[in-house]
């Protein structure tokens, strides 16, 4: 049976079950048992599964995900959260050195089976540290996989698709999403590979390659493109690392026209590395060049509204570059 | 493939001092011996540029290795940093590993991953280092929090230098383990230099031990150079920490005989300071311990050392003999 669910409840949802199925699993982090979680994405757990499964640490991001690796290393399964993606630089070293190398490292000796769960993104007047993306830091680190759901049903079945991941997976969660999308969720178990991108919206003209809550902008843009005579192709690259090259050129090869839209900084962001693969391997199918929506190189979003509406991508900067490419 | 632990394995450390066994004593002593000259020929086939790389030499460091991880049980785990090669011969890793490590062959345990000297086991629960300091430590400490979660009566020792305490992740990994009384052993070997950093200039402490105070579990400052010393400290903190009683930092004061590494000729440090070190090297003052109470005599030391030798020379060979990596194999072990 499915039934509606707003995308944070998904991610609830995800966790109790897989507690109750998998004994190996506990969670770890700042806020997270007594108050359930800044956000409340884990309300409920610390009741029920008590302290030795959900465990409110210290304020400090290096042992939470240290000892989550360790943890991981004797065969448990654990859910860090990280609060705000903001805070995940004092974390750096564990996540880069040490979860994304240690399998490398032992030639497959030791694996590490943690899912990292992050609040990341911006447009909630969050200011320059309770905003911030970073996604792109560690797409830049084979060994870790990366994924960030934009609907109820990925966020469930991409959680449980993690946990159960025998590698460090980087799971993105944008903030203004929690509340905001909903859609249908299966009460039961499933899972959403960990790889595959989704076609989101099919169209012949151009191929937009998105993820995250830039998902939802896109759509919206199309959607105002479509009545002007372009269909545009929404791929939703919802696992960043490794990226799924297959439906990418697929869909840039039918439509021979390739954006790219991320909430981020642009320079060597997502987008440039995307837009390389697609120069490299889909050349000759490209009628024009490939474009970029993004946030702007600046350090962070900054809080005064109109400061960060600038910052953001919205559906009428999404349009004006679609006319753009369609002009090609 | 040998995987077998050493014949110590699963046998509980014997803690009362006074009571300490003649097999004990002679163990720790034919460990130490075989802990010196395995890194001394590591030097030697550095020198000989058998392997390329660099050397993290341990000369003068024996009794603090020995002493804390002698006792360990296979089932137990150890987390060492850069100059802990020899923790692996310790545990029991057979020679011919550690040997095929150094030359980076396909025959060792990471197939030519890491860099010489940063070693671990997977087997035998040791934890193949990363070489930025004070990461291994974290991850020993998760380790820790794993085992106590299972239920398991396993601990951790987790080596570490004095340089590594200064680093924020030090005071994390502390803290947390405090908070959950976690089975870990912090074995700090101070030697008084961190790469060409005096102690002075790492902290403004005397003993390292005093930092335990800040996170609720017993620090101690033993002599380094002292292996029943180390290893009573040691012994005592394992038991502490099988019985769930939580985590103990133990500081021994030791010396690195060589530089930061084989390709530092280490001129920040005076002939003198070194010299006063060499002369209270860790084995002869053991070996007079053993021969003043009968223990040891010259023919059993020659036996010890003779047997050592041929073992490592075998390993030596091993190693050499052994194939590269194929250059394509640096794809794999990415992900699972
Ligand atoms: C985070 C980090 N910074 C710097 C280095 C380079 N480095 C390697 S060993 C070392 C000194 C370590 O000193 P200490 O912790 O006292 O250990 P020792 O070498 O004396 O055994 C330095 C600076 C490193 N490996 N990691
Ligand atoms: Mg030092």
């Amino acid at each position: 049976m499915a039934r509606t669910l707003a995308f944070i409840e998904a991610i609830t949802e995800a966790l109790h079950q897989e507690m109750e199925r998998d004994d190996r699993v506990f969670v770890l982090g700042e806020d997270i048992g007594l108050s359930g979680g800044v956000f409340k994405a884990t309300s409920g757990l610390l009741e029920k599964f008590g302290e030795d499964r959900v465990l409110d640490t210290p304020l400090a991001e290096g042992i939470i995900i240290a000892a989550s690796i360790g943890s991981s290393l004797v065969g448990l399964r654990p859910v860090p959260e990280i609060q705000f993606t903001d805070f995940i630089t004092v974390g750096m070293d564990q996540l880069v050195q040490q979860a994304a190398k240690i399998r490398y490292r032992s030639a497959g000796g030791f694996s590490c089976p943690i899912t990292v769960r992050i609040c990341c993104g911006g447009g909630v007047g969050g200011g320059l540290y309770h905003s911030q993306e970073n996604a792109a830091w560690f797409v830049h680190e084979p060994g870790l996989k990366v994924v960030m759901p934009s609907t109820a049903y990925d966020a469930k079945g991409l959680l449980l698709a993690a946990i159960r991941d025998p590698d460090p997976v980087l799971f993105f969660e944008h903030k203004k999403l929690y509340r905001t999308i909903k859609s249908e969720v299966p009460e039961g178990d499933y899972t959403v590979p960990i790889g595959p991108a989704a076609i989101r919206r099919e169209g012949t003209d151009l191929t937009v390659l998105t993820y995250g809550s830039m998902t939802h902008v896109t759509l919206e843009a199309a959607e105002v493109m479509s009545k002007r005579g372009v269909e545009a192709e929404v791929v939703e690259v919802r696992t960043l690392a490794p990226l799924d090259k297959a439906t990418i050129l697929a869909s840039v090869k039918k439509t021979s026209k390739c954006m790219i839209i991320h909430e981020d900084k642009r320079t060597m962001g997502i987008g440039a590395e995307l837009a390389a693969i697609v120069s490299e391997e889909a050349f000759d199918h490209l009628d024009g060049p490939v474009v970029r929506v993004t946030g702007p190189d600046i350090p962070a979003i900054p809080f005064s509204p109109p400061l960060e509406k600038f910052f953001m991508v919205n559906p009428e900067k999404v349009v004006a570059a679609m006319e753009h490419l369609a002009a090609y | 493939m040998a995987t077998k632990g050493s014949p110590r394995a699963l046998a509980e450390p014997e803690v009362e001092k006074s009571a300490y066994s003649r097999e004990l004593l002679l163990g720790l002593y034919r460990m130490l011996v075989k802990c010196r000259l395995c890194d001394e020929k590591a030097r030697i086939l550095f020198r000989q540029s058998k392997f390329a790389g660099n050397f993290y030499s341990g000369v003068g460091h024996e009794a603090t290795e020995v002493g804390a991880a002698y006792s360990l049980r296979e089932d137990d785990w150890i987390a060492p940093s850069h100059r802990d090669w020899t923790s692996n011969i310790i545990k029991g890793v057979p020679l011919k590993f550690c040997f095929a490590q150094l030359f980076a062959k396909a025959t060792s345990p990471d197939r030519g991953r890491s860099s010489p000297a940063h070693m671990g086991y997977p087997p035998l629960n040791i934890i193949t280092p990363a070489s930025s300091i004070a990461g291994q430590l974290n991850v020993g400490t998760g380790v820790a929090l794993g085992l106590k979660k299972l239920g398991r009566d396993s601990v951790v020792v987790s080596f570490f230098g004095d340089g590594a305490t200064s680093i924020g992740g030090f005071h994390e990994a502390l803290n947390f383990a405090g908070v959950h009384r976690l089975p870990i052993l912090y074995v700090c070997k101070n030697n008084l230099w961190a790469e060409s950093v005096p102690l002075r200039l790492q902290t403004a402490l005397k003993d390292l031990s005093d930092r335990a105070k800040a996170y609720g579990f017993p620090g101690l400052t033993v002599d380094g150079n002292d292996v029943l010393a180390v290893y009573e400290a040691a012994s005592k903190a394992i038991v502490r920490a099988r019985s769930g009683e939580g985590p103990t930092l133990i500081e021994c004061k030791t010396y690195r005989w060589y530089g930061h590494s084989e390709i530092d000729p280490a001129k920040y440090r005076s002939k003198e300071e070194v010299e006063a070190w060499k002369k209270k090297d860790p084995i002869p003052r053991f070996e007079k311990y053993l021969i003043d109470r009968k223990v040891l005599g010259e023919e059993v030391k020659a036996e010890i050392a003779a047997q050592i030798t041929a073992e490592i020379n075998e390993a030596v060979e091993f190693a050499d003999q052994s194939p590269y990596p194929e250059p394509a194999e640096a794809t794999d072990f990415v992900w699972s």
